[in-house]
């Protein structure tokens, strides 16, 4: 059996008793994340291999999406999945995966378990997971926040035209750092795809949501409906009673430091226009 | 319907769902439906009727409390407050005590 550690931002994910055949898929997908595995962990994760699958969720015919099944307990999260149960303890906080898959099919079981464990460990070290677009011009970032359907894939692909990075068209991270956020980005790509890469946090320039128009532009809204929009944009945590209140005193604080607007937009790329020239006189710094 | 509020039973008294949380920011009101995963946002006027709601009023007295608070007509005041518990029960925000 082998342990691998992956460490985003500063944070090392230890996932022990892979076996070969699942090790080198990790390896493959997540290979630049990988460092040495020294025994040392923020979060530990147990992968047990159980090879009976009639004990868990089948899976479909052909390629589908589906949403994984996460029950919150007072002392515990259970997820489930095709091919894989897992539970994760909240205190000390860990988690542990059973598992009947050691294909390509095992890769989606430990990305769904591990985008539940990071919103747990980015929470508990004062960042927030959101569903999201996120891009950076290099100085700046941009975070949309957004569930299926909002716009985010279409509005990364407009930005990836205009050769700004975007970081994920699905998942991305929030942190407060001094007095100003900064945008980090996560190893789930999302519809948009590419492997994961560590990149440098950035200011968190502009937190907006996204709407639908005939041309672009801005709106402010209220702050319940930034609240709002942003706790519905965190996955897993916004349903989570031991956590909800938490999270939105979070959420209403983050809104405070960076006010949410809207971004109105139609399927090309003058919404960049405004962006920058709405942003470009109040560049986040960081501070520290 | 089963959320539907008739009218003259407005001595009904209703509470946050067990499964939901209210929060009241810069006067407007969030509900967050944890088992759905969905975030409801009322007006300053839904806000007021909700926090009633919390603290045990009956609808006959939150008509009478947004009626002297905002200065409308009783009847008005009875369908709005009626129309806005109607859409919180069907969210699942409320649950009659």
């Amino acid at each position: 059996m082998t342990a691998l550690t992956l460490e985003v931002h500063g944070c090392r994910y230890r996932f022990s008793g892979l076996t070969p055949e699942q090790a080198g898929r990790v390896q493959g997908r997540f290979g630049p994340l990988l460092r040495s595995d020294d025994g040392h962990a923020d979060v530990p994760i147990d992968v047990h291999y159980t090879p009976n699958r009639g004990g868990f969720m089948q899976r479909p015919a052909g390629p589908r999406e589906y949403r994984v099944a996460v029950a919150h307990r007072a002392d515990s999260i259970a997820v489930a999945g095709i091919g894989f149960t897992a539970n994760i303890d909240r205190r000390p906080f860990r988690a542990q995966l059973q598992t009947c898959l050691v294909d390509d099919w095992f890769l989606g079981a430990f990305e769904n378990l591990w985008r539940v464990v990071a919103s747990y460990a980015l929470f508990a070290r004062g960042a927030l997971l959101m569903h999201s677009a996120a891009f950076t011009d290099g100085a700046r970032g941009f975070l949309f926040c957004g569930r299926s359907g909002a716009g985010k894939t279409t509005l990364c692909g407009l930005a990836d035209r205009l050769e700004l990075e975007v970081l994920s068209d699905e998942l991305n991270a929030v942190a407060e750092r001094g007095e100003a956020y900064e945008l980090r980005a996560m190893p789930f790509a999302g519809d948009f795809g590419g492997l994961p890469a560590p990149h440098p946090p950035y200011p968190l320039t502009g937190l907006l949501g996204l709407a639908h128009d005939t041309a672009a532009r801005l709106d402010l809204c209220s702050r319940a409906e930034a609240v709002s929009r942003i706790v519905a944009s965190c996955p897993y945590l916004n349903a989570d009673p031991v956590e909800i209140d938490a999270l939105t005193t979070r959420v209403a604080r983050l809104v405070e430091g960076v006010p949410l607007r809207i971004l109105s937009f139609a399927k090309d790329t003058t919404f960049w226009n405004v962006l920058d020239r709405e942003y470009g006189s109040h560049r986040t710094a960081l501070s520290g | 319907m089963y959320w539907t509020v008739s009218m003259e039973a407005t001595a009904q008294r209703y509470r946050v769902d067990p499964h939901a949380r209210f929060r009241v920011l810069d006067d407007e009101g969030v509900f967050i439906l944890q088992d759905a995963g969905e975030v409801l946002v009322v007006n300053a006027v839904g806000a007021f009727i909700v926090e009633r709601l919390k603290a045990d009023a009956s609808l006959d007295e939150i008509v009478d409390a947004v009626t002297e608070r905002y200065e409308v007509e009783s009847t008005q005041a009875r369908t709005d407050a009626i129309a806005l518990v109607e859409t919180l029960l069907k969210a699942g925000a409320i649950v009659k005590s």
